[in-house]
């Protein structure tokens, strides 16, 4: 009995641990997009803010630290995303569908060939998949002379779409394959027993059964593509997705904007989550009713009856909702009486900073010599791409308004 | 062919055989098979390809294993270094998963009820959707130097000065193992889910110890998800490239940063190309090796 | 419109396995055809060859008189129920059931009326906007039977399409399809391995095993004049008796089995003229359950055996009295329920008799598994 109550505990902090693991980090960043400080952190926490979801800040050094609004590049950056995504999703979702029909219409040797040739891009490393893209089209654009053949070959979004349909399809495929294994394959013969000529069969009884395959393989491959990166960032070329944005900016600066774009990611991914919950929630109920009503036709009996008619209950949901809306008010509160929000605040951060700012910059030469002295020695030498100020944290050590 | 044409009608027929042609031959296996004679050509300028200095030639695998011409050491111990490094650290990151992730796949799979099972699963999918970038950036956080971790245990005075967790590679490591942690879990779970929990009732009614049923019994049971898991997540992590750019320090190199480097940087494609050809050699030597340990078929690895 | 169905010498071969052997037969229009026989008899391959999904290796179909080799299963003038009716799920009971008028450009409203009409045709009158899970089992055979005439077809194939329904409801269904058939008036061809349900809806039935036709003919000849063993044991209850012919006069057959001297009719064979039956053949003399009587050991000289009870069966209208004899395994006997079969307990000996003209004597050959 103590075993299993140990058990029980023990197992319990395991997958609370996990979840933490999980979640620990995606809620820290998101908390830290609301912080003013100009380093995404928590614990020297300046003041409530928005000004990562709008302009941004200029730092005094000079640097821009662009909000949310006010960066053109992340936009841009969506803007082709989006139009690849759709790329891909247009050739990505008939091309798994094809294969996994004809899968299912082959004899078994070639079965097993054709298979494994369909999965096999999954099996390959995404940044393989990028440069064998580009070194292909390269090439055909320079046999292909000028015209719209090279254009084509040297246009980035054309290129990562194809790259970014090579393993995607695969997904689809796989989408597809498990769909159609359920599928009866009598009604197809069942209607070209009633005349229905091969076409019809395939636009009346084959889409129509293929339909939530066709939703959610093209969700998965809009999303897919949405956030790929390893494909992307070999053959994008000279163009700009939001992945390739956020890299270059990850790289290049460690800033809470990018904090407050994963929040708004994370908030649509979690309205999304819960909508699907609700829904699908929502057909069961439907689906029990239904049933209930069939029950209550055909037996007629009183206690039966009595079953159905059940009193409106509130879901339990309701009360986590009220209770974070009540928690949301209460931190509001406590935030505003503290003076932790609006100009006044964020007025007097800037004062402490720029009262310091003469000493802390004699400090920051004095490290940035000491770290030239230490990165002397470290690497292959070609690695300067990546060795920018952000990798030590010293530098930043001093900005931020450690004495808030 | 003629039945094809028969079963599906020729409009339908000839969509799917453009759709799978344009698929198969042009997306999969000439852009493949393009960069691996690449790869065996030396590094020209455009203008010169085809010309008569466009031969086969080795150069760039002996690149890769000697280093270059103008080297003192025997050995390229700086590519190598990186590549099995690259290597070692993927398979230790897909062992941690596995073992991490294993007791909650049994959980979600046989123990939780239906309702938290759902919940559960729900509760796994939502942190995948989002950009591995942003994942690693959060990862980045908690561990800069004046990252949320730091600042606690400066704060609570169980350091006295921070820890550079980057250059220690400590956030890499955790970020790879957090990026891919979900491709563990699913397969794992898929497969626990089909055991008869009977199964388990029936080794603990004949006296069989917990560890002893797992091993006897589960693991067995779920051994076609323990292989697609692993080789998920191998296969992922030895190719990523997003969590490396963001936490690897400035000292490690991941492989495909390597090659990320020859590509872009040194606009040396064919070297790039033949550093691909020897990851993607790896990556599906690794999966035959995972088919052949755990005697699945490929249909059971990739689902 | 009704046509006529005829197999010419056809075969269907999977490979090297025949799932058919030159199938020869002719069903009139406006029959009501069975095809009876076991699982994997080869009955539903011969329904795939008529319907069209699937061309015989040799030999030919002709609906109507018109050789049906190379035209596809939309453009053959029959529909075919499947086993498990195909009903389209994603589609509303009217639209399946005019679905065939739907890929022939019927506009919308014509296809709602003739939807309409075929509902009433099979009392289902305004369920045409249900869903087809919202229906009971029967339902959907309607629907599914609906759906098959909506084309007007004139060969109406049916593959055991009664199989998944409870006893009660089969009976029902049985006498339904039989008046649908004559108010429709077209060919049905049914396929079925229940006996019961070939012999009470069909006016032929073909008996089929291991591919090949073994005898066509009215139920009443099938089951009382069976011209293969396998017939006689296949459909309807009967007791088998090998033995060596002895003595052949008149049409009747003296059959030694284990000593004993049996007469017997002999049997016909399917053309209609008697077997050939020599003496020192080896045959089988079957007599059917109720065909036996208690000899009660007074007169009755010919054809008596005696044989131990085993157990007694009570099966509704009938008792079942399983034996055991030397003679054969196990011999079945059976008697009005209104019989009084106190004095009969298991374990003792009864002395059993025929009538040589109800026990019928057929060349050796298979015998239907039981």
């Amino acid at each position: 009995m103590t075993s299993n109550r140990t058990f029980q505990v023990f197992l319990g902090l395991y997958i609370s641990i996990f979840f933490l693991y999980l979640f620990g980090p995606l809620i820290i960043m998101s908390v830290t997009a609301f912080n003013s400080t100009e380093f995404p952190s928590i614990t020297p926490w300046e003041c409530f803010s928005f000004r990562w979801f709008n302009e941004g800040k200029i730092a005094y050094d000079g640097q821009r630290l662009a909000g949310l609004a006010a960066d053109r590049d992340l936009h841009v950056g969506l803007i082709t995303s989006l139009f690849i995504a759709l790329g891909v999703v247009t050739l990505s979702v008939p091309i798994g569908m094809s294969a996994a029909i004809v899968l299912t219409q082959v004899h078994s040797k070639l079965r097993t060939l054709f298979y494994s040739m369909s999965i096999m891009p999954v099996l390959f490393p995404g940044v393989v998949i990028g440069i064998s893209t580009v070194v292909l089209w390269d090439r055909i654009a320079t046999i292909g002379g000028e015209g719209i053949i090279s254009e084509l070959g040297r246009n980035g979004i054309f290129l990562t779409i194809l790259g970014q349909t090579c393993f995607i399809s695969t997904y689809c495929f796989l989408i597809f394959v498990a769909r159609l294994q359920r599928f009866d394959t009598t009604q197809e013969e069942a209607a070209l027993d009633l005349g229905a000529s091969q076409t019809q069969v395939f636009m009346k009884i084959m889409i129509p059964y293929l339909m939530p395959a066709i939703g959610s393989s093209a969700v998965i491959a809009f999303l897919a593509s949405f956030e790929n990166y390893n494909t992307t960032v070999f053959s994008i070329l000279s163009e700009q997705t939001l992945t390739t944005v956020i890299a270059t900016k990850v790289r290049l600066g460690i800033s809470p904007a990018i904090s407050a774009l994963a929040f708004v990611i994370i908030c649509m991914t979690l309205i999304a989550a819960v909508l699907y919950e609700f829904f699908r929630r929502r057909q069961e109920k439907r689906k029990a009713l239904e049933s209930a009503a069939k029950m209550y036709k055909e037996i007629s009996s009183d206690r039966l009856k009595e079953d159905i008619k059940k009193a409106f209950i509130l879901p339990k949901s309701i009360f986590v909702i009220l209770f974070i809306f009540l928690m949301a008010i209460l931190g509001w509160q406590q935030i505003i009486k503290n003076n932790l929000y609006g100009g006044d605040c964020i007025a007097k951060a800037e004062d402490a900073k720029k009262s310091n700012f003469a000493d802390q910059l004699k400090l920051l030469q004095n490290n940035a010599e000491s770290l030239e002295s230490e990165g002397g020695d470290g690497g292959t030498g070609s690695t300067n791409e990546y060795n920018d100020i952000f990798g030590d944290p010293n530098l930043f050590k001093n900005f931020g308004g450690f004495d808030n | 062919m003629g039945g094809f044409f028969k079963k599906n009608g020729s409009i339908i027929s000839t969509f799917f055989l453009i759709a799978i042609t344009f698929w198969l031959i042009f997306l999969i296996l000439i852009p493949q098979l393009y960069m691996l004679d690449l790869s065996f050509r030396p590094n020209l300028p455009p203008l010169l390809r085809g010309g008569p200095d466009d031969v086969y030639t080795l150069t760039h695998y002996k690149h890769f294993v000697f280093g270059s011409e103008t080297s003192k050491d025997a050995y390229n111990y700086v590519d190598i270094g990186v590549f099995v490094d690259t290597i070692g650290t993927a398979i230790l990151v897909t062992i941690i998963n596995l073992c991490f992730c294993y007791p909650i796949a049994f959980y979600i799979a046989k123990l939780a009820t239906p309702n938290a099972t759902r919940l559960l699963i729900l509760a796994l999918i939502i942190p995948f959707w989002i950009n591995e970038l942003l994942r690693s950036f959060a990862i980045r956080i908690l561990f800069a130097g004046e990252g949320v971790i730091n600042n606690l245990l400066l704060e609570m005075g169980l350091l006295d000065a921070a820890v550079n967790f980057i250059a220690l590679d400590v956030a890499l490591y955790t970020g790879l193992t957090y990026a891919y942690i979900l491709l563990m879990i699913f397969p794992l779970y898929n497969a626990l889910e089909t055991l008869d929990t009977n199964q388990l009732e029936a080794a603990k009614d004949l006296g069989s110890s917990t560890l002893r049923t797992h091993w006897r019994i589960v693991i067995p049971h779920a051994k076609a998800g323990i292989a697609s898991g692993s080789t998920m997540v191998f296969m992922l992590t030895a190719g990523a490239l997003a969590t490396p750019v963001v936490l690897s320090s400035p000292n490690t190199f991941w492989f495909t940063q390597l090659i990320y480097q020859w590509f872009n940087m040194n606009d040396n494609w064919s070297r790039g190309s033949a550093y691909s050809i020897i990851l993607l050699v790896v990556s599906v030597a690794f999966v035959l090796l995972m088919m052949r340990i755990f005697r699945v078929t490929i249909g059971e690895v990739v689902r | 419109m009704s046509a006529d169905v005829e197999l010419q010498g056809v075969s269907i071969a999977f490979g090297d396995f025949y799932a058919a052997k030159n199938v020869n037969v002719k069903i009139e229009a406006g029959e009501f055809f069975s095809f009876l026989g076991p699982s994997g008899c080869g009955k539903t391959t011969l329904l795939r060859a008529v319907s069209g999904f699937l061309e015989p290796s040799e030999g030919k179909v002709l609906i109507g008189g018109q050789n049906m080799s190379g035209i596809g299963p939309n453009k053959r003038p029959t529909s075919l129920i499947f086993q498990n009716l195909a009903l389209f799920p994603l589609m509303s009971v009217a639209d399946n059931i005019a679905f065939s008028l739907e890929v022939r450009g019927v506009s919308k409203q014509a296809r709602r009326k003739r939807a309409d009409e075929l509902l009433d045709l099979v009392a289902l009158n305004g369920q045409g906007d249900k869903k087809v899970h919202e229906l009971s089992g029967g339902q959907k055979q309607r629907v599914a039977i609906a759906r098959a005439l909506a084309v007007e077809p004139e060969v109406l194939l049916l593959d055991e399409p009664l199989s998944a329904l409870d006893l009660k409801l089969r009976q029902k269904m049985r006498t339904e399809l039989r008046a649908i058939q004559q108010r429709v008036g077209i060919t049905f061809i049914y396929i079925t391995h229940d006996q019961g349900e070939a012999l009470t809806m069909s006016d032929r039935v073909g008996v089929m095993n291991d591919g090949q036709l073994e005898q066509v003919g009215s139920c009443y000849e099938v089951y009382q004049a069976p011209s293969t063993p396998f017939v006689a044991t296949f459909v309807g209850e009967n007791n088998a008796f090998s033995g060596k012919v002895e003595k052949v006069s008149k049409g009747i057959a003296k059959v030694n089995v284990e000593g004993t001297s049996f007469s017997g009719s002999i049997g016909k064979t399917t053309v209609g003229d008697p077997h050939p039956v020599g003496v020192g053949d080896d045959v089988f003399i079957f007599v059917r359950p109720e065909s036996l009587s208690l000899a009660k050991g007074t007169k009755a000289p010919k054809n008596k055996f005696s044989a131990d009870i085993e157990t007694i069966e009570f099966e509704g209208n009938l008792k079942n009295i399983y034996l055991k004899s030397s003679k054969n395994k196990s011999t079945r006997f059976s008697v009005p329920s209104v019989f009084d079969t106190s004095d009969l307990i298991p374990g003792s000996t009864i002395e059993l008799s025929f009538s040589a003209e109800s026990a019928i004597v057929l060349p050796s050959g298979p015998l239907a598994l039981d």
